[in-house]
């Protein structure tokens, strides 16, 4: 079984290498074809473990070599395939081939094709490093990486200034995130002695609530940051500058994902500490309608799936704070699935509309790309949580589990948070595909993608809509690592009652969403018509004013205050000082050298001078050494 | 009146002071020769009335060693005296000014 | 073979700089590359010849010098010095082979030998003296190259540069006659050997004086904050090879002598200070990041960063247990890498640009992808990107301090926010956007000279992030020693508590060997 790990780590690392030396020569599609390939095998390899870990319930346990030893630290490059990282292992790697395999089509016009897929690629690795260790240095290591891949692929198009600046920002929030998560690893080292998962956890069972509290708290600020939680979300939107693959395939399904997968790796902690837990749940069900009213209003397709992938993270956030951690990991594959699939529609679209992203200049596609709308309908009806897709039975587990806990404040917010959801989903849906035709009036000429870009995308669809139906099998396998919870409403009719009532809102906001936008007096505003004006609206589609706050009380103040710091502080206070000490003895240097003015009657007299004052001194000397009594 | 060591020790401070000014105030190099040697003679009566009045030699020793270490400077000193006269014609201080700083 | 291996490597470089003097014009760069590729080779073979499980000094050669006052000619090398020698020499390697056409080469090539001598000799000297006068040694090939090499306002520089860290030297050196009259007063032999001085236990009131003075000449060499706006003038003045050769090994011997002297001399001194020094470390990791922040010369961008991570090998050394201490050590050894390669490459844009403005630049990476690629990987080095060099480094630091203090390490933390900042700035700023300048669009992407140069840190960088084995555990097992001694001598309570024992955790296997 090392073989088939190594490989579907490695694969990709390959692959990324491969791309890079094509890095600066012009496109080579075979730099886009080998590591798509490599990811295929890296795919089959995952499977193979996923077989044998279902077949056997054994973890595949392996040891690379040691990466840091000092003192009592020992750090090695472990490898752990287990029913948890086997299952991120199979999500990351089915979504990363099919989006390299749609990337060859969908960048094939792009001048840095090869650079692109050397990313791509590096990225995947980065993401089996992240889901694969058996400790959390090896964690923060892939953490890292995809934060860096990250960074390099929503800058892609570097030469545009938002997209360099969406780049660090996300680079930078995810730093100020990583600085807790480093903490939570030195409090995991310092109280357990180690960083192994398995062994830090088994200690973690003698130390003090306390203690475990903080660990907790700093390991999920590490998760905030990279799973975009509020308040550290704002990247998550401008990261959408990237390519669309890109977005699909980090923004969605993979890395955002990292924070749940975190805490759902170290569950055997938050069990020890529910009042943590708890906050985890509400930050969640809070981000999931924060996320959901600005994605109501948005004016660009990638921006309002990126807020629904927030509002997707904040449900999982809410399972995995409550306990229900492999309800949470379950959300979390399907949700990989037809998010990714959502994102490549998108990117369809973009292609089609010339990157144009105002749904309101759109209108009617549907004529044009019905494969593309029938896929993206798909996801929508996934993501909106409709029996049988799979967005029903992972979204319909979460909020059971927020009843049967009986935290019914959660409940609600995510039970409103669904029909938001299906509304928005609906309203790009019905403004793209359904209605007036808005776009040749624009001068736009769109076309359906490369069909097979559209056979990539198939795979995710399928998967979309069956991965509900493995729910029970799901369940069995996962319980060997994770706590057994399971959920059931006690009375059959209040079963029944709710799903049947959360399906009919659902429903119901689904068709709210195509009688408001279907009709033919929908026109792309121009910022004059009364809703545009409103505080509400105006407050959702600036996001909440927050991206400002940030702009104008943080990074303004300290620019401002870098600026200080430089020249008035160190150039004038620190460096002032240094030279305003060298002066004065320059100076004194300057002004005594009147003394030696070479005339040897003057130069006489100085010396009669220090004479008196030599003689003067030893007198007083003298004197107060036989006075005072020594 | 007895002349004891006190009336030695004030003739020595009053030629000590007296050279003082003369090397002070003297512009001529000449001249400046002069308090020298009267600042050194100070001292010698110095030397020689301490010598005495402890009854110990090593004083007038002292003495003597400042009066032959004194000629010799005067010595080198007046030919340095001569050289300079011959070069710039003058022996006034205030022209000696080659190593102002 | 080994025998005077460290004389060799000390002296060699030296007599070679001597014969430079008559070496033919055009053959000065064949005849100072292949002396540096032979002190190199000599650097490797005591690296070989090291045995990585000893912890003491190897290689130990004494001569006497003046045995009325205990001076001797005494050198040898311990995990702790042994890469930094390394490095030197490897830094003094490239830096001639990648010299670029600079006027009076020979002279450049002489001193370039010379400094390499005085870095070989701080590292290598186990005698105080010695220590000093190759300490002060080094201040003046470096006082030339940036005096007549510098830009513009190269002489204040240079003269800044020296007097600055004379200053402080003085200091130290009052501290170390005091530390061997001390030693005197104990013993009744005069010494100053540092093993001899290890071996002495001063009372606390001692200490913290001499600690003082000793650290008046490190701070000054790191530079600590405020001690450390010599540096900017310096680096922005210097040629590149000056400031590669200042970033990547001179500063080190501040933080090298801190763990050299200051520590095990002084333990409970180094107790007592640990808080006000951390502090200022911190001062220095956020500030100085923040002042690189606003930089508008890339170079500066730089030189302010080496201040902002020296505070990290600062906090590593004050973190007194064996994590932080070979966290700090090692990441000497890292930010000497990256920061002289970036450095370099500083200086790649300057000879094509012959200015180092950021607003100068911009779109960079689509005229020269390979320098943006360089650059960008020294970039995430130098924001301590995993499986990179310094994070090895600054991972083990503040964990070791952490122990220490969690506040603190807290606020150190943030380093690798403000290093992302400013960093991640500069990169947008020179090599993102549309190429803007006529004069941009036609540089030449980095040539083989500089290759040469900068393949061997970029294979370093990765290599020793991935693998630090190597590295790191001679220095462990040096810094287990050291940390042993500082707790058997400590007499303070305080100092016991906050210095572990090494020993205590593996009480059998040292029993056995008894």
């Amino acid at each position: 079984m090392e073989l088939f790990l190594y490989t579907a780590l490695f694969a990709p690392f390959v692959g990324s290498l491969f791309a890079a030396i094509f890095g600066a020569s012009p496109k080579t599609i075979i730099a886009g074809i080998i590591p798509s390939i490599l990811l295929g095998v890296s795919l089959l390899s995952s499977t193979v473990l996923l077989v044998h870990v279902l077949s056997t319930g054994e973890a595949v346990h392996v040891e690379m070599m040691t990466w840091m030893h000092t003192g009592n630290l020992y750090i090695p490059f472990g490898f752990l395939v287990d029913q948890v990282s086997v299952t991120m292992m199979m999500v990351v790697t089915v979504v990363s081939t099919v989006v390299h395999v749609y990337a060859i089509g969908y960048m094939s016009h792009d001048k840095a094709f090869n650079r692109f897929f050397a990313w791509l690629s590096a990225f995947v690795f980065s993401m089996m490093i992240l889901v694969m260790s058996d400790n959390f240095a090896g964690l923060f290591i892939g953490w890292e990486g995809v934060g860096v891949c990250s960074w390099a692929l929503i800058g892609f198009w570097y030469h545009k200034e938002s997209a360099t600046w969406a780049a660090n920002e996300a680079f930078i929030m995810n730093r100020i995130a990583d600085l807790g998560m480093l903490i939570g690893i030195f409090l995991v080292y310092w109280n357990t002695g180690t960083l192994q998962y398995h062994e830090a956890f088994e200690a973690m069972k003698h130390l003090d609530t306390g203690i475990l509290t903080t660990i907790g708290i700093f390991l999920f600020i590490g998760a905030m940051g990279k799973s975009a939680q509020f308040p550290l979300h704002t990247w998550l939107a401008d990261a959408m500058e990237g390519p669309t693959p890109v977005s699909a395939l980090i923004h969605a399904a993979t890395m955002v994902t990292a924070g749940v997968y975190l805490v759902v790796r170290s569950n055997e902690l938050y069990s020890l500490i529910p009042n943590v837990g708890l906050f985890i749940a509400s930050l969640g069900a809070f981000v999931a309608v924060f996320a959901a009213t600005m994605a109501l209003v948005n004016r660009d397709i990638k921006r309002v799936i990126a807020y629904s992938t927030l509002s997707q993270l904040g449900y999982m956030f809410a399972a995995a704070g409550l306990g229900a951690y492999w309800v949470a990991l379950f959300h979390l594959m399907a949700h990989a699935f037809f998010k990714a699939l959502l994102f490549l529609g998108g990117g369809n679209v973009m292609h089609a509309m010339s990157d144009e992203l105002d749904p309101f200049k759109m209108g009617g596609l549907g004529k044009t790309m019905k494969a593309t709308m029938i896929l993206m309908t798909l996801a929508s009806v996934a993501l909106a949580g409709l029996f049988p897709l799979a967005g029903f039975f992972s979204k319909d587990m979460i909020l059971e589990a927020a009843f049967s806990e009986h935290h019914f404040i959660i409940y609600t917010v995510l039970l409103f948070t669904a029909g938001l959801t299906a509304f928005y989903s609906f309203r790009i849906i019905a403004l793209i595909f359904h209605g007036e035709d808005r776009h040749t009036a624009l001068g736009f000429h769109p076309h359906e993608a490369y069909p097979f870009m559209i056979k990539a995308m198939i795979p995710l669809a399928i998967l979309a809509a069956i991965a509900g139906f493995a729910r029970p099998y799901y369940f069995d396998m996962v319980i060997a690592v994770l706590p057994e919870t399971e959920y059931h409403i006690h009375s059959a009719m209040t079963y029944w009652t709710m799903t049947i009532g959360t399906q009919l809102f659902v429903i119901a906001a689904i068709y709210f969403a195509y009688k408001k936008y279907m009709s033919s007096d929908i026109k792309v505003p121009d910022g004059t018509s009364e809703m545009e004006n409103s505080f509400k609206y105006k407050l959702l589609i600036n996001q909440y004013y927050i991206p400002y706050f940030y702009e104008e009380f943080l990074v303004k103040p300290y620019r401002a205050l870098s600026r200080v710091f430089w020249k008035d502080i160190d150039m004038k206070i620190v460096d002032g000082t240094v030279d305003g000490i060298a002066n004065i003895i320059y100076n004194t240097g300057e002004n005594t050298r009147g003394m030696q003015s070479g005339n040897l009657s003057t130069m006489l007299k100085w010396m009669v001078a220090g004479l008196v004052i030599l003689l003067s001194l030893a007198v007083i000397f003298g004197l107060t050494v036989k006075y005072s009594g020594v | 009146m007895e002349i004891g060591l006190s009336h030695y020790l004030v003739l020595s401070t009053i030629l000590f002071a007296i050279g003082l000014v003369g090397v002070m105030k003297r512009k001529n190099l000449l001249l400046l020769f002069f308090s020298t040697e009267i600042l050194l003679n100070s001292v010698n009566i110095a030397f020689a009335a301490i010598s005495h009045y402890y009854g110990d030699l090593t004083g007038q020793m002292f003495a003597f060693f400042v009066i032959a270490i004194a000629a010799s400077e005067v010595a080198v000193g007046l030919g340095l005296l001569i050289v300079w006269h011959k070069r710039h014609n003058n022996i006034d201080l205030d022209t000696m000014s080659s190593m102002k700083g | 073979m080994f025998d005077h291996i460290l004389s060799i490597l000390i002296f060699f470089p030296a007599l070679a700089a001597l014969f430079g003097v008559v070496v033919d014009k055009d053959s000065i760069r064949a005849y100072g590359l292949s002396v540096a590729v032979v002190e190199f080779a000599l650097s490797l073979m005591l690296w070989f010849g090291f045995d990585a499980s000893v912890s003491g000094m190897q290689f130990m050669e004494q001569v006497s010098l003046i045995p009325a006052f205990g001076v001797n000619y005494i050198v040898g090398v311990d995990g702790i010095s042994l890469f930094i020698i390394v490095l030197a020499a490897f830094f003094t390697m490239i830096g001639i082979a990648s010299l670029t056409d600079t006027k009076n080469v020979k002279n450049m090539i002489i001193t370039l030998l010379m400094l390499q001598m005085t870095m070989a000799g701080v590292f290598a000297a186990l005698d105080a003296i010695l220590f000093y006068v190759f300490w002060e040694l080094s201040l003046v090939p470096m006082l030339y190259i940036i005096g007549a090499w510098g830009g513009p306002l190269r002489v204040y520089a240079s003269i800044k540069f020296f007097l600055y860290t004379f200053t402080g030297s003085l200091v130290m050196l009052v501290g170390m006659l005091f530390m061997a009259y001390f030693y005197f007063q104990a013993t009744g032999v005069w010494s100053f050997a540092i093993l001899d001085w290890y071996r002495l236990i001063l009372p606390q009131s001692y200490q913290l004086w001499l600690f003082a003075a000793f650290f008046m000449g490190f701070a000054i060499k790191v530079p600590m904050f405020p001690f450390h706006t010599w540096l900017p003038y310096a680096h922005g003045q210097a040629p590149t090879i000056g400031s590669v050769m200042l970033a990547a090994i001179l500063l080190k011997m501040g933080t090298y002598a801190f763990i050299r002297f200051s520590l095990p001399l002084f333990p409970d001194a180094s107790v007592f200070f640990m808080f006000p020094v951390a502090i200022i470390a911190v001062i220095m990791i956020i500030y100085t990041a923040m002042v690189a922040y606003a930089q508008e010369d890339v170079k500066q961008v730089v030189a302010y960063s080496s201040v902002s991570h020296m505070g990290v090998i600062v906090l590593g050394t004050f973190a007194m247990n064996v994590e932080g201490i070979s966290g700090s050590i090692f990441l000497m050894i890292a930010h000497g890498v990256v920061s002289g390669a970036l450095f370099l490459l500083v200086g790649v844009i300057y000879d094509r640009r012959h200015t180092k403005m950021m607003d100068q630049f911009g779109g960079l990476a689509s005229v020269m992808p390979r320098y943006a690629t360089i650059f960008g990987l020294m970039l995430m080095a130098s924001v301590g990107l995993p499986l990179t060099i310094n994070f090895v480094g600054e991972f083990l630091s503040l964990l070791g301090f952490y122990e220490q203090s969690h506040i603190i390490t807290l606020l150190a933390g943030i380093a690798i926010i403000v290093g992302a900042i400013y960093m991640l700035s500069a990169y947008k700023k020179m090599f993102f956007g549309e190429v803007t300048r006529e004069e941009n669009k036609n540089l030449p992407d980095v040539n083989k000279r500089e290759l040469l140069a900068l393949i061997p840190l970029a294979i370093i960088t990765v290599w020793l992030g991935i693998y630090p084995k190597p590295v790191l555990e001679p220095i462990n097992n040096s810094v287990e020693a050291v940390v042993q001694l500082m707790h058997d001598k400590a007499i303070t309570p305080e100092a016991k508590s906050a210095i572990p024992s090494v020993i205590k955790k593996d009480e059998t296997s040292t029993q056995e060997a008894h």
